[in-house]
């Protein structure tokens, strides 16, 4: 009996080699080539770098997003702002205090301001007081203080075309996920000339760089991305300007839209869900409340889920963080259980995650890449080990 | 090409289908048929569910150990210390403060004192002090905060017979680890007549169950057993006794032997380790003496690891817990990454870790049972 598995295993294997050898793999690409790169993947959800790698490096810097990068990350993910001048900047926080090095700058001293955010109050140093140059002389720390501090004062500040060629200059597929950031609060303090706005000069900025085609489409392979946003009417406005696949950001249940002023029930009703679908491709919820947490236990999962892909919406919840205070009971402080609980029970489309090396481990593992190769010798062991499950051999 | 593979799936499909009708499955086992059970796994390194599944339920409790094994534990280790009336019981602590209800019984109030344990005077309610039925009458709870509260108060204390039974009872082979805890302190302060000690009571227990053979012997792969003590003489005291195999645990490089008052350095010098050769297959050193951190990073790994290999000893560090707190920052906050690490570059040959069910995954998923 074995020698005569091993005889068939003998004659597949040599037809494997011989079948390999006909399809020899193309030339080293050039980094721009994106015709040799290897391609983005898409056949399982996404790993979406929140932020570049920040769970070990300050986020939203060069060094985050080379990181994510080497990682895994099938997407990179940022949030725009713009500085006094209209460049746009990655930036998560309308104000500087939280995430880099103001506080200890001398000629920014008096330049702390009180400004209305989304109906409250903020006090700090606005991103939108400082010039680019000015921005760029300030250094990225990391925000929680317990992550890696070793970071802190090397990188600066990027721009939004800093961001895209670190993504362009990639060795392999790399997609971005730019977020228009507090475009009310932007276009209240920022003004461009030519009577661009906020939206405008970040689809720009899009164009420029040839980011174009609906999802799925070839143009869109060659160069992935997403548009995310909280304020619906933005993203309505600039879908005359890209075809570009958009996201909706939904944020906790007590916030309403800043542009809308609608409430979370409303923009997650059927009704609601069915007109934005005209619009976007998915939607981003904070996951606490897709899955409302009890005792930092798991409650009753909402229904959201199931209306959104009923709708053909994706649904690419924020955000995963491996530290044991982020992660519900059920999960027993091991983010890969997580990551589980999401990706199979919950089923989602992608992640934003604070540790992309993890989750991409996590898929790497229980979710590789298929191999071409072996599928042949794969499935007569499959087929083994399934009879071998049902009690059949010894 | 398809059609050639089809035609091979099929006749392969046909001779497994034929050979299976041949060996029809084994009947159903019962629980201490050890000859049916699924064997314990030696193919990689062991993993050791330090007091039990304890990252998700209070340590050292029965709900702890079921857990563990549920979650795939090779072994089930625990502390072994002793009643005030020479029963011997599952507990870490001298003391039972940090993880029983003891404080909340008034009938017990007066019972707090204070020793000298291991040349440091120690206050608190000791389990030297109580009888075994008044072990029994305290619950146990989470020592951690961090850690799920909800099963405190529900479970007891356990004794040494009661784990033992949780490891023969299991459905597949599961290994047990018990410790020879603080038995200096035990033996100043419990006294049992015929003039045994701690240690003859704690080997007398593994006997009656039929704990016996050595390291990878038929018997020791249906009972599999690792006794551990940081006291060398204790191991030593019975190695007539029993061919069962033995670790050295090894303290913090500040902490001196308690029987033999060595240091870090003399124990673990290679005059020391080939001698401790003679009486124990292992070492059991906390990992931060292996690879000494600096800042929160993995400093310069030490030799200990080569040089004990070089002696044929195995080593099992302690312990490794999934909680950001306790990861150096090479790891990313990601346990796993600290997993590959131990077992990958440092290549130690099992781990003791408060989350069982996470180095299971680690381990089935990246070095799954070979088909």
């Amino acid at each position: 009996m074995p020698s005569l598995t091993g005889h068939i295993s003998i004659i597949v294997l040599v037809l494997l080699f011989v079948e390999s050898r006909a399809s020899q793999g193309a030339p080293p690409g050039s980094q721009l080539d994106v015709n040799h790169k290897k391609p983005l993947q898409t056949f399982r959800p996404y790993n979406i770098a929140h932020r570049g790698s920040n769970g070990e490096l300050p986020e939203e810097t060069e060094a985050a997003y080379l990181r994510a990068i080497e990682e895994g990350a099938d997407f990179i993910e940022t949030d725009i702002l713009s500085s006094k001048d209209g460049h746009l900047v990655c930036f998560h926080d309308v104000t500087l205090d939280a995430t880099t090095d103001v506080a200890n700058r001398t000629e920014f001293a008096d330049r702390k301001r009180t400004y209305e955010v989304q109906g409250e109050n903020m006090t700090g140093w606005f991103v939108v007081d400082f010039t680019l140059k000015e921005l760029k002389s300030l250094r990225v720390k990391q925000r929680f203080s317990f992550r890696d501090q070793r970071y802190n004062g090397k990188y600066q500040i990027i721009t939004f075309e800093e961001f895209i060629l670190i993504a362009l200059y990639a060795e392999r597929i790399v997609g971005i996920y730019p977020e228009i950031k507090n475009p009310v609060f932007i276009n209240q303090h920022v003004k461009w000339s030519n009577g661009k706005k906020f939206e405008d000069k970040f689809v720009e900025t899009l164009l420029k760089y040839g980011y174009k085609g609906e999802y799925m489409s070839g143009d869109w392979l060659k160069q992935p991305l997403f548009i995310q946003s909280f304020a619906p009417t933005s993203l309505i406005y600039i879908s005359n300007m890209t075809k570009s696949p958009k996201v909706f950001l939904i944020d906790d249940t007590t916030i309403p839209t800043q542009d809308t002023n609608q409430s979370y029930y409303e923009i997650t009703s059927n009704a609601y869900l069915a007109f934005i679908r005209n619009y976007v491709i998915g939607i981003g919820p904070w996951k606490d409340t897709i899955v409302p947490p009890k005792d930092n236990y798991l409650g009753q999962p909402t229904d959201l889920v199931a209306r959104a892909h009923a709708l053909n919406l994706q649904v690419h919840p924020y955000t995963f963080r491996n530290e044991n205070s982020y992660l519900h009971f059920n999960f027993h402080q091991d983010p890969y259980v997580e990551y589980e609980y999401w990706l199979n029970e919950i089923g989602v489309d992608g992640l934003f995650t604070d540790f992309t090396g993890s989750l991409h481990k996590y898929q790497e593992w229980t979710t590789p890449y298929p191999k071409k190769k072996k599928n042949a010798e794969a499935l007569l062991h499959e087929i083994a080990n399934m009879l071998k499950d049902d009690g059949y051999g010894a």
